[in-house]
């Protein structure tokens, strides 16, 4: 399993429960689920992408 | 009268509170227990099926349980403790690996995999998402959420 499928499952599954949790109608949490996924995603590859033109 | 009502106002308001608070243990020992007991069938559902589901898989990817007792001596053993706190949230699925005693070797065969610290991350976020669940199913309880 690669590390961006790591990724992706972990951000599904957490993004599920805050989605879940945080909001009161089902249409909320919906958006607010798909918003948490999308912020997992972006600000992952957006990391990883500046962690590859370090010199580390 | 007024006594009686104003007594009968705190006897609803104690029985909601433990009611609310017998829904919070709940969550927490089984995962989607507090929302099931509720009637909220789909949403404990979902939440027994992801916490138990990251539990699982944060062990097949390698990762450990951590807990208080171990190698670790003095003020080291406090450092165990976050962790610890936050494994301790999947509830029963912790008590049955600490029961067990299976989980919690971090020998070498695990530590070499490659997936060894998301195996913990999963494990730790696993704990710490039921909490969250717990809580959720204590508000529903007390009448705080819809």
């Amino acid at each position: 399993m690669t590390h961006l499928l790591v990724m992706i499952l972990f951000a599904v599954m957490v993004s599920l429960i805050f989605g879940l949790v945080a909001r009161d109608t089902s249409r909320e949490r919906l958006f607010y689920g798909l918003k948490v996924f999308a912020e997992f995603m972006g600000i992952g590859l957006a990391l990883a992408w500046l962690l590859y033109f370090l010199p580390l | 009268m007024a006594f009686k009502e104003t007594r009968g106002i705190t006897e609803t308001h104690l029985t909601t509170t433990a009611h609310a608070w017998w829904m919070g243990i709940a969550g927490w020992l089984v995962p989607g227990a507090g929302h099931f007991l509720q009637g909220r069938w789909a949403r404990g559902l979902v939440i027994g099926g992801v916490i138990c589901g990251m539990f699982a898989i944060g062990l097949l990817f390698g990762g450990h349980l951590f807990g208080i007792g171990g190698q670790e001596e003095g003020t080291n053993s406090l450092l165990q403790l976050p962790p610890m706190i936050a494994n301790l949230g999947t509830g029963i699925l912790y008590l049955i690996c600490w029961v067990s005693n299976s989980g919690f070797s971090d020998a070498a065969e695990y530590a070499r995999k490659a997936t060894f610290e998301y195996g913990n991350t999963f494990l730790l976020v696993a704990g710490l998402l039921n909490y969250l669940a717990m809580l959720d199913a204590f508000d529903i309880a007390a009448g705080r959420k819809p």
